[in-house]
């Protein structure tokens, strides 16, 4: 019986030791539990959320020039041929199939920013760390989320509005109104400008982070696209008023790499030349595909995307002048292109006449290693001060104050010497409408600015545009089928 | 009177005195036949001493005077009680045992007889193992039972072999537990056939639910061989010399051929032919590269072992070395091991026994590329042009003008390659066994699994070029800088169980059988590697990281290590009435790392019931020595889910720039979302099987049917995007197996002649019953040529081939405008593709299932004789019904040479209804995956013959020898089948959702060796 002694110690040691023994956590990588304890963190985690920023292309990622520009009368997908995205030229010409890639890309690379900066205002609020610091990461969520709620509602109209992480049994969630979306973003970036500093009061190695500036500016632009005319007024006055920005007196100069970040820049998304494209969710990767997307082909080595058309050439030339900016927007032939050469038809083996220059970088500006062809570094200008002037002239026009419309619209104009502008009623607002599409061409607004204005019937309606179907785009079929059904197709397609 | 009685009183004292007093007794034991037999045991009933027959069956044993029986056995043979009596001479003659209701299986934790057993498990022993030599012990289970199957991975040496349990279980891990003399491993690569004592499969759920969470796809048994007790020491020498050979050829194009095809696609494709074929018949045969990539190779093993026992101790000691060198690479795709084994078991008290068993290895393995379509010697070799030579008219290497990208040189490229595998692994156990009352006993085991592995590339530079200066060779027969890498792998998992075992009979009928056990077990895996480019040295001899010229910044280096345990408390009980009725239940409870929090425990219980009718007092057929009706249902975990599964990394590297200077800035977020719920798949069985023994072991048959469905299983469903995370892995798939097994014998030994025959075949069917809500189906199979081959979806067999629908060729324009659109280029001569869905287009929608690589059944056939010295053995095995993806040929490069059967092809209206006209680009997409691709697998393949000859006792007895055998044994001497590629027989090479794509298989080889055992 002694022997049965030993027996029960051997059990009961086991016993003892079981409780370690089956906690075990990687030894590589650090897990959700050991990580958000400190502001260092913190920090990172909302670098990640910036990360989604970058994304473009498929399998999460976008262009934001796909939809605003090409969808558009300025501009034609281009590539190689009828065969190169053909789903891209069926949406362009609103025959779009509703299952592309793009689509999904699109919809896929929104969420994961939303996921990300939901992450962030879940995790860090536990965090003991400086407040104020704290106050600004979070900012620079909301507006991260913001941003791409505001993507999420312009494209596809209605959507699901996902304002936490969501746990396996949630994902199947419907749609909520447009409406519940603008008000969620509304709120966001309310919030995120009392807690953001202002763009003079980060470092400079916070350069590219979202200021003050960049809420606002992101708030003038949900306003204006609700026509809340009174509110967007105010808070792009408020953006004016702060003296954090200004034109920069060269036009042609916004679009190169030294126009980077420059004091008319309100929120700019930022790639550089290093370390390959972000095609799909590359995280580690930090250069743009939107240079070699939209250079030409042959001898300029790229993929001759998003084509200027005749027609938006045609508006430089509306006031019986050329206007300035039409050189800074679009190569024409004969000109040259940077480092790269002379623009020739023969030299690009295509027959086209136009093609974009804002995104156009030079080869002595690509990094000497990595992918040669997508190391493109040129920063997404998303919010200019000048689109802030304009915006302000709108939304100043549609309250009343004629005035105060015409400033800021000939205070854009002054600058590449076009004239003042003295006309009132309907000429103001088309005046504002055409400063709109050369000052901003090919920045990814015209489309979404011809919808919003109800101008696109009338623009488009000859590529087959209809109001009732096309001021959205369809939700990817694969997106329904994953919801069992909890989402619907919007309407007509 | 009196005096009589006295008389007779002393008389009877001293006859008394006499049976008291030691008693010399000496005897023969022979068989039936009369031969002695050496090594017979004779045990003295009650006691523990005993003795042994000599190399001529005599013994001599000295008796107590009240011990009065003796216990008489040999291998093989029934066991005798003899009562001595007064005799001093007790010869004995022992007969042949062919039943096996006594024999003791190895079931989980315990041994059971087979009469008893009402569960589903069968057995290999080492006679079987041993039969063919092998080269690793999953080998020796191929077409041996009912519901294994096994296939080769490669026909390289050393090569992993694919094992399923009753048919693939689940879209992931589908290997069996591997439990050798009760430790747990991964693998059993390390173990020397020799070394076995039996094989035991624990196929049904009420057997293999003991193990719990790990039991799931079917548990293999392995008991290594141990000695007697009073077993005189008995020396085995072992040896086989092979050669081995490639056994088939594919019928590809000649040079005057190819050049004829290379016009002809030229002219077809709107291009000018090559100037150098303007006259074919020039070019001749050309290069046959599958000639000069197959070599004769050589395989080899000796084996010395030892062992013995005394009374109150065994062991058994053995050492082997295996080499074997490949058919493809020779030297470069060898493998070589040793393994040293010492068993042993020490009675130390009369109720403490300790003992251990230790297994050492150390092998090598030389890799070269296999079973993949881009880099492999092989697949090079069937894809290079014809015209190439091996060698420019200088003796160096030649390159191709014509072949692209992957297809270079494979002899250049096997020269090349260095990639060596050493390992070095430990797997070893201390036990003790306690016999606290008669009835209860203790078991302690401690064990360990060690593996440190090693692997070692080096890639040379190279220059296959003809003007070194010009560098005119293609990218892929250049290298302008060598580069050397190592990686180190040190797995260490040690394991401790202890057993509490009760036996009891109540009443002379209620036999009862309680163990109760725990176990804890620890997995640590731990990996470092480095790399570095640049050595002076093109010598492989140099090939170490340190000898670079490279800065130490230019080294990569890496580290990492992984951890695992289980926590286990198990339960068995067994009953039976009068050996009649059968009752067992089992039950255990898993705490696993490896689950998610929620769910750390699992619970897998099991029963099983069995009825020996012939037992009962109705039964009247007398030469039906078994009938025994066996039912089971059980629960099963599969614990292969990956380590840390449910945790959730918060990934690094998701970077932004900041800054001025565009500073790169890390950031971290999560991108799989965890899952606290992650637990184990569950398996759910219920068997019915059938045992019948008639004529005294002569027929033996066995029958099962099962279900089993896999639930709870482990998939990534393709989530919602509004989660904005990669899905998380869930519980959340259902996978059924079905299957009837059924295995027959007859043996007959009753004669000189002996003989025997046994056959087994399985059915199996495998569905996807669910893939979770959605329930997207899953493509995999990726053939690089064509595109993703196989899918897999609910309601379809695991990874079936998916693809086009052929529908022969189009004669003429007429047929294509008629049909639906394919690709503006179509022309007439090129396949049409059957519109299913018709709607006017073919394209992805137009995909239909075009084949299962899951066979209908699989087979073994098995015969032995013997007369006088004389052994024959034929074993054959087959799959039949499965299909195969002829991926061999890289249609996606125009210039790469084709099989024969390409000189059928459509040359004008009516000339070929089958193979597509040949051109450059094919426009139409001929090679898109299509049934034109798959292929019936079936074969049957004589894997062992086998010729052996013992010399007689009578002449080697004299030289105290016990055995003396040759032998001449052909692996797989025949195969047949209709399959057009190198090797019917395709492993699972690339995961589990990757079966039956043949992308260049290595084949095995046809090998002729020669052998000798000796015992002495």
């Amino acid at each position: 019986m002694k022997n049965l002694k030993y027996l029960s110690f051997v059990l009961v040691f086991l016993f003892a030791c079981q409780k370690d023994l089956l906690e075990k956590s990687p030894i590589i990588g650090v897990t959700e539990d050991n990580f958000y304890k400190t502001e260092a963190d913190a920090i990172s985690a909302v670098n990640g959320a910036y990360a989604a920023l970058q994304f473009e292309l498929t399998p999460a990622g976008h262009f934001r020039w796909f939809w605003g520009d090409i969808m558009s009368d300025d501009t034609e997908k281009g590539g190689s041929g009828a065969n190169d995205a053909p789903n891209l030229a069926a949406l362009e010409n609103f025959q779009g199939p509703t299952n592309t890639d793009f689509l999904e890309a699109e919809w896929a690379a929104n969420y994961e920013g939303i996921y990300r900066a939901n992450v962030v205002l879940e995790r860090v609020p536990p965090i003991e760390m400086d407040e104020t610091k704290k106050a600004q990461i979070l900012g620079e969520a909301r507006t991260i989320r913001a941003w791409f709620n505001f993507l999420q509602v312009t494209y596809f109209g209605d959507v699901p509005l996902v304002d936490q992480v969501l746990a396996p049994s949630e994902y199947t969630i419907g749609k909520n109104p447009a409406a519940e979306v603008w008000a969620f973003i509304e709120q966001d970036l309310i919030q995120a400008i009392g807690d953001l500093p202002k763009r003079s009061e980060y470092p400079i190695a916070d350069l590219g982070r979202i200021t003050k500036g960049a809420a606002q500016g992101l708030l003038v632009k949900t306003y204006l696209f609700q026509s809340k005319w009174a509110e967007a007024k105010a808070i792009a006055e408020d953006l004016i008023n702060s003296g954090e920005y200004n034109l920069v007196g060269n036009y042609n100069q916004i679009f190169t790499e030294s126009g980077e970040n420059n004091a008319e820049s309100v929120f700019e998304i930022q790639y550089m030349n290093a370390s390959g494209g972000n095609w799909g969710r590359n995280n580690a990767n930090e250069g743009s595909f939107s240079n070699v997307f939209q250079r030409a082909r042959g001898q300029f080595e790229g993929y001759g995307f998003n084509l200027p058309t005749q027609n938006f050439v045609d508006e430089f030339f509306k006031e019986g002048v050329e206007d300035p900016r039409l050189k800074a927007t679009v190569f024409r032939e004969g000109d040259l292109m940077g480092d790269r050469g002379f623009f020739t038809k023969e030299s690009t083996g295509f027959p086209h006449d136009y093609y974009p220059k804002k995104y156009f970088n030079n080869k002595s500006e690509e990094a000497p290693f990595g992918d040669p062809n997508p190391n493109g570094g040129t920063n997404d200008r998303v919010i200019r001060y000048a689109d802030i002037l304009l915006m302000h002239a709108e939304a100043a026009f549609h309250t009343g104050d004629e005035t105060g419309a015409k400033t800021s619209l000939n205070q854009v104009r002054r600058r590449v010497n076009m004239r003042e502008i003295t006309d009132s009623g309907n000429a103001l607002l088309e005046a504002i409408y055409h400063e709109r599409r050369v000052e901003l061409g090919l920045e990814g607004h015209r489309f979404f600015d011809l919808v919003r204005t109800g101008r696109a019937a009338a623009a488009l309606g000859s590529l087959g545009y209809r109001e009732e179907v096309h001021k959205v785009l369809p939700i990817p079929d694969s997106q329904i089928q994953a919801s069992n059904g909890t989402l619907t197709q919007n309407s007509g397609y | 009177m009196k005096n009589k009685l006295i008389i007779f009183t002393l008389f009877w004292l001293l006859g008394s005195f006499s049976t008291f007093a030691q008693n010399q007794i000496s005897g023969l034991i022979t068989d039936s036949t009369g031969e002695p037999l050496i090594g017979a045991s004779i045990l003295i009933k009650g006691t523990n001493s005993g003795t042994i027959t000599d190399y001529d069956g005599k013994y001599e044993l000295t008796l107590e005077s009240d011990q009065k029986i003796l216990q008489v056995s040999y291998t093989g043979y029934e066991e005798q009680e003899i009562t001595v009596g007064n005799r001093t001479v007790v010869n004995i003659t022992l007969a042949e045992s062919i039943s096996l209701i006594d024999e003791v299986v190895v079931v989980g934790y315990g041994t059971q007889k087979r009469s008893k057993i009402s569960g589903a498990v069968s057995t290999v022993t080492s006679d079987e193992i041993t039969e063919a030599p092998v080269l690793r012990a999953e080998q020796a289970l191929q077409g041996r039972i009912a519901g294994v199957q096994v296939s080769q991975n490669s026909g390289s040496p050393g090569s992993a072999l694919t094992v399923r349990v009753r048919g693939v279980g689940t879209i992931n891990n589908s290997d069996p537990l591997y439990i050798v003399d009760g430790i747990p491993v991964e693998g059993i690569d390390f173990l020397n056939p020799n070394d076995i004592e039996s094989i035991n499969v624990l196929k049904d759920a009420a057997s293999s639910a003991i193990y719990g969470a790990r039991g799931a796809n079917g548990v293999v048994l392995i008991t290594t061989k141990g000695g007697k007790t009073n077993q005189a020491g008995k020396v085995s020498y072992d040896a086989y010399y092979g050669v081995q050979s490639p056994w088939k050829k594919m019928n590809l194009l000649n040079a005057r051929e190819y050049a004829i095809l290379s016009n002809e696609a030229n002219i077809n494709s709107g291009n000018i032919p090559l100037q150098e074929f303007a006259n074919p018949d020039q070019l001749g045969e050309g290069t046959d590269w599958q000639s000069a990539i197959f070599q004769d190779a050589p395989i080899y093993s000796h084996q010395l072992s030892f062992s013995g026992g005394s009374e109150r101790s065994s062991y058994t000691a053995s050492g082997n070395y295996f080499v074997q060198d490949g058919i493809i690479g020779g030297r470069k795709a060898g493998f070589e091991r040793y393994t040293v084994r010492l068993n042993s078991r020490n009675q130390l008290k009369d109720w403490l026994t300790i003992g251990n068993t230790l297994g050492f290895t150390y092998l090598t393995r030389n890799a070269v590329p296999e079973n993949n379509e881009f880099a492999t010697p092989l697949v090079r070799a069937l894809n290079m042009d014809p015209v190439t030579p091996v060698r420019k008219p200088d003796g160096t290497f030649a390159y191709s003008y014509y072949s692209d990208t992957d297809i270079t040189n494979p002899i250049n490229a096997i020269q090349q390659i260095n990639d060596k595998w050493t390992t070095h692994r430990i797997v070893g156990s201390v036990y003790g066994e306690a016999e606290i009352t008669q009835k209860i006993k203790f078991r302690s085991v401690y064990s360990v699994d060690a593996t440190f592995a090693t692997r070692d590339i080096f890639r040379p530079s190279f220059d296959l070029s003809i003007n070194p200066l010009l560098s005119d060779a293609p990218a892929g027969e250049k290298n302008f800088i060598n580069g050397v890498s190592k990686e180190n792998n040190t797995w260490r998992n040690w394991q401790w169980e202890n057993v509490v075992t009760y036996n009891d009979v109540y009443a002379d009928r209620h036999n009862v059988g309680l163990t109760l056990g725990t176990t804890v077990l620890n997995n640590r895996f731990d990996y470092a590697g480095g790399s570095n480019t640049n050595l002076p040295s093109n010598d492989p001899k140099d090939a170490y990281i340190s000898n670079t010229i490279d800065p130490i910044a230019s080294q990569g280096a890496y580290a990492g290590a992984t951890e695992s345990a289980l926590l286990s408390f198990f339960g068995k009980v067994n009953y039976d009435l009068d050996d009649k009725y059968l009752f067992s239940a089992t039950f255990r409870a898993d705490g696993s790392s490896r689950f998610g929090r929620n769910n750390r425990y699992g619970y897998f219980p099991s029963f099983s019931l069995g009825w020996v009718i012939n037992r009962e007092d109705f039964w009247s057929m007398d030469n039906v020595s078994l009938f025994k009706l066996r039912a089971s249902w059980g629960q099963n975990g599969n614990d292969k889910i990956g380590d840390y599964s449910f945790s959730t990394i918060v990934n690094a590297g998701q970077n932004y720039t900041f800054g001025d200077g565009e500073i790169i800035t890390n950031g971290n977020v999560p991108l799989v979302s965890a899952n606290p719920d992650l637990k184990w798949e569950t398996s759910t069985q219920t068997d019915i099987g059938l045992d019948v023994e008639m004529y005294d072991g002569k027929i033996n048959f066995v029958a099962d049917y099962y279900i089993k469905t896999t639930s709870d299983m482990l998939y990534a469903a393709p989530i919602p995007f509004v989660a904005g995370t990669q899905a998380p892995v869930r519980n959340i798939g259902e996978v059924e197996n079905k299957g009837l097994e059924l295995s027959l014998s007859y043996r007959n030994r009753d004669n000189a002649f002996k003989y025997s025959v046994s056959a087994n075949v399985a059915f199996v069917s495998t569905d996807v019953l669910s893939l979770g809500e959605g329930g997207d189906p899953i493509t995999t199979g990726n053939v690089f040529s064509a595109g993703a081959a196989a899918r897999t979806e609910v309601g379809h067999p695991i990874a079936s081939f998916y693809g086009y629908v052929t529908d022969g060729l189009f004669q003429n324009r007429q047929e294509i405008e008629r049909h639906a659109f394919q690709n503006e280029n179509t022309a007439p001569g090129d396949i049409r593709f059957k519109d299913l869905n018709e709607d006017g287009i073919i394209n992805n929608f137009d995909r239909d299932y075009i084949g299962n690589p899951t066979p209908d059944f699989t087979y073994g056939i098995n015969a032995d004789f013997e007369y006088k010295g004389f052994d024959v053995s034929l074993f054959l095995q087959g799959v039949q019904g499965n299909d195969i993806f002829n991926g061999i040929v890289r249609y996606d490069f125009s210039y790469t040479n084709r099989p024969q059967s390409v000189l059928n092809r459509w040359t004008g209206e009516g000339t070929s209804n089958f193979e597509p006209r040949v051109t450059v680009n094919d426009p139409n997409f001929n090679a898109r995956v299509s049934d034109r691709f798959v292929e019936d697998g079936s074969y049957i393949r004589l894997k062992n013959v086998q010729i052996g000859y013992s010399l007689p006792k009578s002449l080697i007895s004299k030289l105290k020898i016990d055995k003396f055998r040759l032998y001449l044994s052909a692996q797989n001497l025949l195969t047949i089948t209709d399959y057009s590629g190198l090797d019917p027989e395709i492993g699972a090479t690339q995961g589990a959702l990757d079966l039956g794509i043949d992308r260049g298989f290595y084949p095995q080889s046809r090998t002729f060796l020669g052998g000798v055992n000796i015992t002495f």
